[in-house]
């Protein structure tokens, strides 16, 4: 598991964890049941706090994201699907609105957006419809 | 302690080499009459001149005094044992012992030569034996009480001329045991100047900042 | 024990009838680890001489470990390592023998831990402290300190001197501290990205004041710059509580405020300002803003 702390951002360093772990998960390369690495060693593997590292596992915990099974470490829950559709969504939904705000700057309008998000979409084999 | 007092000998070794090194040119002194003649009043002769120098010499422990505390500023020593568990008190307990140590160095010996010539060439009086007690007692005195103003010197001044006026000091002290002579007015007189010197040295030591 | 390890109150230092520290006051409970920033000559090295009984305070108390600074016991004086600026170890000595005077001094010494410590930083045991490189005289000053076991370590800009890995090296020596629980740490550094990876609390000491006291998190959280935007020119009056800092270019007024909240955001609607962008902020930022000289400090909310 590959995670990068952000020295520049305003955000804090446990959220950031959590933030790239439900990534992670949404995404796909984290699936049910599997391992996390433990607080002591990521502590030592990132050069961060243990009780930065231990507070976002309790908080994922508390939100029901990870399990951990006393003895073993830490899990990653079953994840209902509409969790992890919501946090895909909103991953997708703030590329979007830097897309948006290009557009806005280049003077594209929303027709032209359309036609151009459409080929795209077309490129890459993305289904027209849920299902 | 034991520690410290051996980082302190070790650190000031040189002083020890000059006091053994004293000890043997005056003993040697003492003993030569005795090779040219084997009247005892040459004998003692040769402990006289002996003893007049060894006041002389004393002075010198001014300069160990100095020395040491100069070195402690210098290299920043105690400002490195405050961070182990060590109190200043017990630093400066352990400077003043190591300063002892190097005074009864150079005068032990001599005390012993004296009293195994006076006991060979001298009659029994017992006036002698109380004539040896305040001689040395006063020796030793005199050496610690120019002890006590190197110490002083050496801590409270940064630069040589101050250190200068200690010595001016040492001098004074000297030539008055030296003009006066040795009594038991003298001993009290040292005694309530090393208390009065080892108190205000205490005092410096532990609070300044290091 | 008290829950606070270390304890600073009212504390005022003159040097030379220069005011270096007008009151401070902060507390460090057992187990945390607080970082405390400052620009070169704030003061912070002369609070942790204050700490250790250096220095004597002008005004006010300080304590470690429940005992007054300035009559700490040889015992406690055990319990605490330290790496002081400019790491005062003796320099003439050979680096046996320096190690071998702390050993014997030491009221409780771990070999195991001090000899990986010599091994993981490959230090020569046969040479003069004087002839060890800055970085080398760090790592020996660390090591030293670490062997102990102590109970609160106190780090005055431990990193200096160090290159990179050595200075990685030393992170994660902190972090394996950090790992035997209880532990407390207070350290000045200047590398803010080391800070922000394993401080707890932050205090951020500008123009003789701790402008700054609180949680790494709630720093970030709560100080926050804005980017206004007005149609003509920003409002002279424009008077929010706790503002930090503030800039105007044009028709653009940047501000850096503590404690954003709706009351705030509803005080700055009633100007009408044409946009607000919420502009993110490191822990240097912050510094940054926090230690210019017109900054005010932020006050616990």
């Amino acid at each position: 598991m590959q995670i990068r702390i952000d020295n520049a951002s305003n955000r804090p360093v446990y959220q950031q964890i959590i933030d790239q772990i439900k990534r992670d998960i949404a995404l796909g390369r984290l699936i049910k049941d599997d391992k996390l690495p433990t607080v002591r060693v990521l502590a030592a593997q990132l050069a961060i706090n243990p009780n930065t590292i231990a507070k976002a596992y309790r908080q994922m915990e508390g939100e029901g994201i990870i399990v951990t099974r006393p003895g073993a470490g830490a899990f990653v829950a079953n994840l209902d699907s509409s969790l992890s559709r919501t946090v895909r969504k909103k991953l997708l939904t703030d590329v979007l609105e830097r897309i948006a705000v290009e557009a806005y700057h280049m003077q594209i309008d929303r027709q032209t957006l359309l036609e151009l998000f459409n080929n795209a979409a077309e490129k890459f084999n993305v289904p027209a419809r849920k299902g | 302690m034991l520690t410290l007092i051996k980082r302190e000998i070790r650190d000031h070794v040189v002083y020890f080499f000059a006091a053994v090194i004293f000890s043997s040119i005056l003993i040697s002194i003492s003993l030569t009459p005795i090779s040219e003649s084997r009247q005892h009043y040459r004998a003692v002769y040769g402990l006289g001149v002996a003893l007049t120098i060894t006041a002389i010499v004393i002075s010198g422990f001014f300069a160990m005094g100095v020395g040491q505390m100069y070195t402690d500023k210098n290299r920043k020593i105690s400002a490195f044992l405050s961070t182990l568990p060590v109190s200043r008190s017990r630093i400066l307990i352990a400077r003043i012992v190591t300063g002892t140590l190097a005074i009864l160095t150079l005068i032990v010996p001599q005390l012993i030569v004296t009293i195994i010539l006076l006991r060979l060439y001298a009659p029994p009086v017992p006036v002698y034996s109380g004539f040896i007690a305040e001689v040395f007692a006063g020796i030793f005195l005199t050496a610690f009480a120019c002890y006590c103003i190197g110490l002083q010197a050496g801590w409270s001044s940064s630069s040589i001329v101050p250190a200068m006026g200690g010595f001016g000091l040492t001098c004074i002290l000297v030539s008055l045991i030296l003009i006066k002579g040795f009594g038991l007015h003298i001993i009290v007189i040292l005694i309530l100047f090393i208390i009065a010197s080892l108190i205000r040295i205490r005092h410096l030591f532990t609070s300044t900042p290091l | 024990m008290d829950e606070n390890v270390i304890k600073v109150e009212n504390l005022v230092k003159y040097f030379d009838g220069r005011c270096v520290l007008d009151g401070i006051n902060f507390d460090v409970p057992q187990g945390c680890i607080y970082g405390l920033l400052g620009r070169n000559g704030a003061g912070k090295t002369t609070i942790i001489r204050i700490l250790l009984g250096l220095e004597p305070a002008t005004r006010g108390e300080t304590s470690l470990l429940g005992r007054k600074s300035t009559r700490l016991p040889a015992k406690i004086r055990g319990q605490i390592g330290c790496v002081a600026e400019g790491h005062n170890l003796i320099q003439n000595y050979k680096v046996s023998r320096l190690i071998k005077l702390c050993k014997d001094l030491s009221l409780n010494w771990n070999d195991g831990a001090f000899d990986h410590l010599m091994e993981t930083f490959r230090l020569p045991r046969d040479r003069r402290v004087r002839d060890l490189s800055m970085g080398m005289r760090a790592q020996l000053n660390l090591s030293l300190a670490m062997a102990i076991d102590p109970e609160l370590l106190i780090l005055d800009d431990p990193t200096l001197g160090l290159d990179t890995v050595a200075r990685r090296q030393f992170l994660e020596l902190a972090i394996d501290i950090i790992q035997q629980q209880g532990r407390t740490i207070l350290f000045c550094s200047h590398i803010l990205s080391d800070v922000e990876r394993i401080a707890e609390r932050i205090g951020i000491l500008a123009a003789g004041k701790l402008v700054v006291d609180c949680s790494l998190e709630e720093l970030k959280t709560r100080v926050k710059k804005l980017r206004i935007i007005f149609p003509e020119y920003p409002p002279e009056d424009l008077y929010l509580t706790e503002i930090i800092n503030r800039q105007i270019q044009g028709r653009e007024m940047a501000i850096t405020v503590a404690n954003w909240n709706r009351q705030k955001q509803a005080i700055l609607e009633t100007f009408k300002p044409s946009s607000c962008t919420e502009v993110p902020m490191s822990l240097e930022d912050i510094f940054i803003e926090c230690t210019r000289p017109d900054s005010e400090p932020i006050e616990a909310a």
